[in-house]
């Protein structure tokens, strides 16, 4: 993969060369992921989105839809290490860190836990269950997202290519500790992920023998298809590269102000009394992650600029769990997340 | 008229007395004995008057007015519970009301005037005589009561009509019916003209909220559109007039489909709406050229791929393709196998 190594050469040309090169090899990553995730294109192309503009992704959805299949496979055409860690009630900071336990000789041992056992080079972290898990355990995988290293054994550790994807089980509610509005703010993306829709899809994945060993499913996948150690580089020229004009910033900005103030917008949702609907939320770093996300998918589009349809394909998952809805619509916010968003972009005239 | 019942037994006590002493009584006594019976009590200056009335020409159904003034002696009045109460007097006579008022104070006693009403329910044939009957009163002055009489009135009760008809013609058939006087119905026509003028405005404004066909305000947008960018023709180099010009056919797809309409959807709105079918390349080619414009930030590279002339031509064929039949046209392999046997 040397070939696909971030390496820094001047001139205009010379990045926009490089970049298209990238774009190839990402749309290759989305291939090798495909091929073994079935009828989940949506959600592979925001994932993907997501690891270009490194970002941390929590994930939503039923059990066995093939979420950790998808995050294995990622981990696999990435590169680099997998780490994965259960959720649960009686779990501890110091279990992901340390692994304590009574050695051969029969004394006591401390040894690096999950998040220090493949060193620097983890890549993918996957906490399963992330609501199961108590606020400290929290604290420290928030800490690890925003900072990219931790304490132990009394040095730092840095984790300078890791990208965080958490699970949030959303059956349940006996014994799970909801996130934070402020912790589900340091995300990149809430995806949900749903069972295929596609019946060819579903019939191959009931069906087909392949889909029933997941080892050796995701041996079909191409190792390092991307390099996870230029990730970081490319993301920043990515950024870069994709420039956004006044009108798309003013788009922007009318985006924003629709879902901050739906009623002003002239938005109506039925059933809803719009004047009392948001709370809050919708931050500006929510809108800073929204704009990476859009470059990024204008970057895989194969475009120099962001375009309305860039912000479409992101805005729900980057935006919809930043807004904070009065407590009566907060049962029903998926279904009016989802209707405002749609009624943002029905409303807010583009260019 | 004028009468008192002691006057009466006083003087029949006397002619009685006097027909004695005619069968052989001596007449210095009976004489006497009379003047003992007038002497024996006070002088009774009571009396019971009833006032002239008519006595002749009622029919059936008519009000008698009967009345009465009573004079009493000082120191008497009228006993209310035995007035005359309001009840039926016999087959063909009811008392239907009873007045007692006071009449004028008199220096020897006191007055009243009573007023009776009956009516009368006797059917005459032929003019008869007929008879209300005297009235008891009562009076005292608290120690002994004293009796008085309304006399009785005679009166005439008169027939509807012959009885036997004298002329042709049955005297008993109906009359025709009176016709209805016509009842003044301007101030209700008023009303609801008023209240029908009323409400056919607000349905019509209505109308024109909802869009309801026809009072829908614009159904042609691109037309619309064609209007505004007019001007557009004489300034075919002017940068800001041309990206407003962009803008104001971007509002006019946005009408036209309902929602906002960004280039990714024009195939999908294409496929969805035929009158646009044919001209899906020219739509996408405008949205390419938009997005450079606005969100490229070359509206001077955008107006060279789409030249000001160029954006007109394809509004004029929008506006063209608007007025086509919205309804999805059959595919003719459809048509033909309708045609099919």
């Amino acid at each position: 993969m040397a070939e696909l190594s971030h390496a820094p050469s001047p001139g205009v040309t010379g990045a926009e060369t490089r970049l298209a090169d990238w774009r190839a090899h990402a749309l290759d990553f989305e291939r090798e992921v495909g091929q073994v995730v079935l009828g989940q294109e949506r959600v592979i192309r925001l994932l993907t989105i997501a690891v270009f503009a490194r970002g941390h992704v929590l994930l939503e959805g039923d059990v066995g839809v093939g979420k950790t299949t998808l995050l294995r496979a990622m981990a696999r055409a990435i590169g680099g290490a997998y780490a994965r860690v259960e959720g649960t009630i009686d779990l501890m900071p110091t279990d992901l860190v340390y692994d304590a336990r009574i050695g051969d000789d029969g004394r006591p041992r401390i040894d690096p836990g999950p998040l220090l056992r493949r060193g620097g080079d983890l890549s993918i972290f996957f906490f399963n269950e992330i609501n199961r898990a108590r606020p400290q355990v929290h604290a420290l995988l928030l800490r690890l997202m925003a900072e990219h290293s931790i304490s132990a054994f009394g040095t730092e550790h840095d984790f300078p290519h890791l990208q965080v994807f958490a699970d949030r089980n959303r059956v349940e509610r006996e014994e799970t500790f909801e996130l934070p509005a402020a912790a589900r703010d340091r995300f990149f993306m809430e995806v949900e992920v749903k069972a295929p829709e596609d019946r060819d899809a579903r019939r191959a994945l009931v069906f087909e023998p392949r889909f029933h060993d997941t080892d050796t499913l995701l041996r079909a996948v191409r190792e390092g298809v991307v390099d996870h150690r230029a990730l970081g580089a490319l993301a920043r020229d990515i950024q870069a590269a994709i420039h956004a004009s006044p009108a798309i910033r003013d788009y922007t900005l009318g985006l924003w102000d629709a879902v901050r103030a739906p009623a002003q917008a002239g938005i109506r949702l039925p059933d809803v009394r719009m004047d009392r609907l948001v709370q809050g939320g919708a931050s500006p770093r929510g809108l800073s992650f929204l704009i990476r996300a859009a470059r990024v998918r204008a970057w895989l589009e194969g475009r120099d600029m962001i375009v309305p349809e860039d912000l479409r394909a992101v805005f729900p998952e980057v935006m919809a769990h930043r807004i904070f809805f009065d407590p009566v619509y907060e049962l029903r916010r998926d279904t009016i997340a989802r209707a405002l968003c749609q009624a943002a972009f029905d409303t807010v005239p583009a260019p | 008229m004028r009468c008192s019942i002691f006057s009466c037994i006083a003087s029949r006590l006397g002619r009685s007395i006097a027909a004695g002493a005619r069968r052989g009584l001596p007449r210095l006594a009976g004489a006497g004995i009379a003047l003992l019976a007038l002497t024996a009590g006070p002088v009774q200056a009571d009396s019971v008057t009833l006032l002239p009335a008519r006595a002749f020409g009622y029919f059936l159904g008519d009000l008698v007015r009967v009345e009465a003034d009573i004079r009493l002696d000082p120191g008497f009045a009228l006993v209310p519970a035995a007035l005359p109460q309001p009840h039926k007097v016999n087959g063909y006579l009811d008392l239907i009301r009873v007045d007692l008022s006071p009449g004028p104070l008199t220096a020897d006693g006191s007055s009243y005037r009573l007023t009776m009403v009956y009516q009368n329910f006797y059917g005459a044939l032929e003019p008869r005589a007929m008879e209300i009957p005297a009235v008891p009163l009562r009076a005292t002055n608290g120690e002994a009561p004293r009796d008085l009489l309304v006399p009785a009135f005679v009166f005439t009760a008169a027939p509807f009509r012959e009885l036997v008809p004298s002329r042709g013609g049955n005297p008993m058939a109906l009359r025709p019916d009176i016709l209805p006087r016509p009842y003044p119905l301007r101030p209700e026509i008023e009303a609801i003209t008023v209240a029908a003028l009323v409400g056919t405005l607000a349905l019509l404004a209505l109308a024109l909220l909802q869009g309801w066909r026809p009072f829908t305000r614009s159904q042609r947008p691109f037309a619309t559109a064609l209007r505004a960018l007019a001007p557009l023709a004489a300034a075919p180099t002017d940068v800001p007039a041309y990206r407003a010009g962009l803008i104001t056919l971007h509002r006019a797809f946005d009408a036209a489909a309902g929602h906002r309409l960004l280039a990714d959807d024009v195939a999908a709105w294409c496929r969805h709406d035929p009158r646009y079918s044919d001209l899906s390349s020219e739509i996408a080619g405008f949205f390419t050229t938009s997005r450079r414009a606005f969100f490229g930030a070359e509206p001077a590279a955008a107006m060279e791929a789409l030249p000001t002339a160029d954006l007109l031509a394809l509004a004029r064929r929008l506006a063209h393709a608007e007025r086509r039949d919205p309804r999805p046209r059959p595919p003719a392999a459809a048509l033909a196998a309708e045609g099919a046997p």
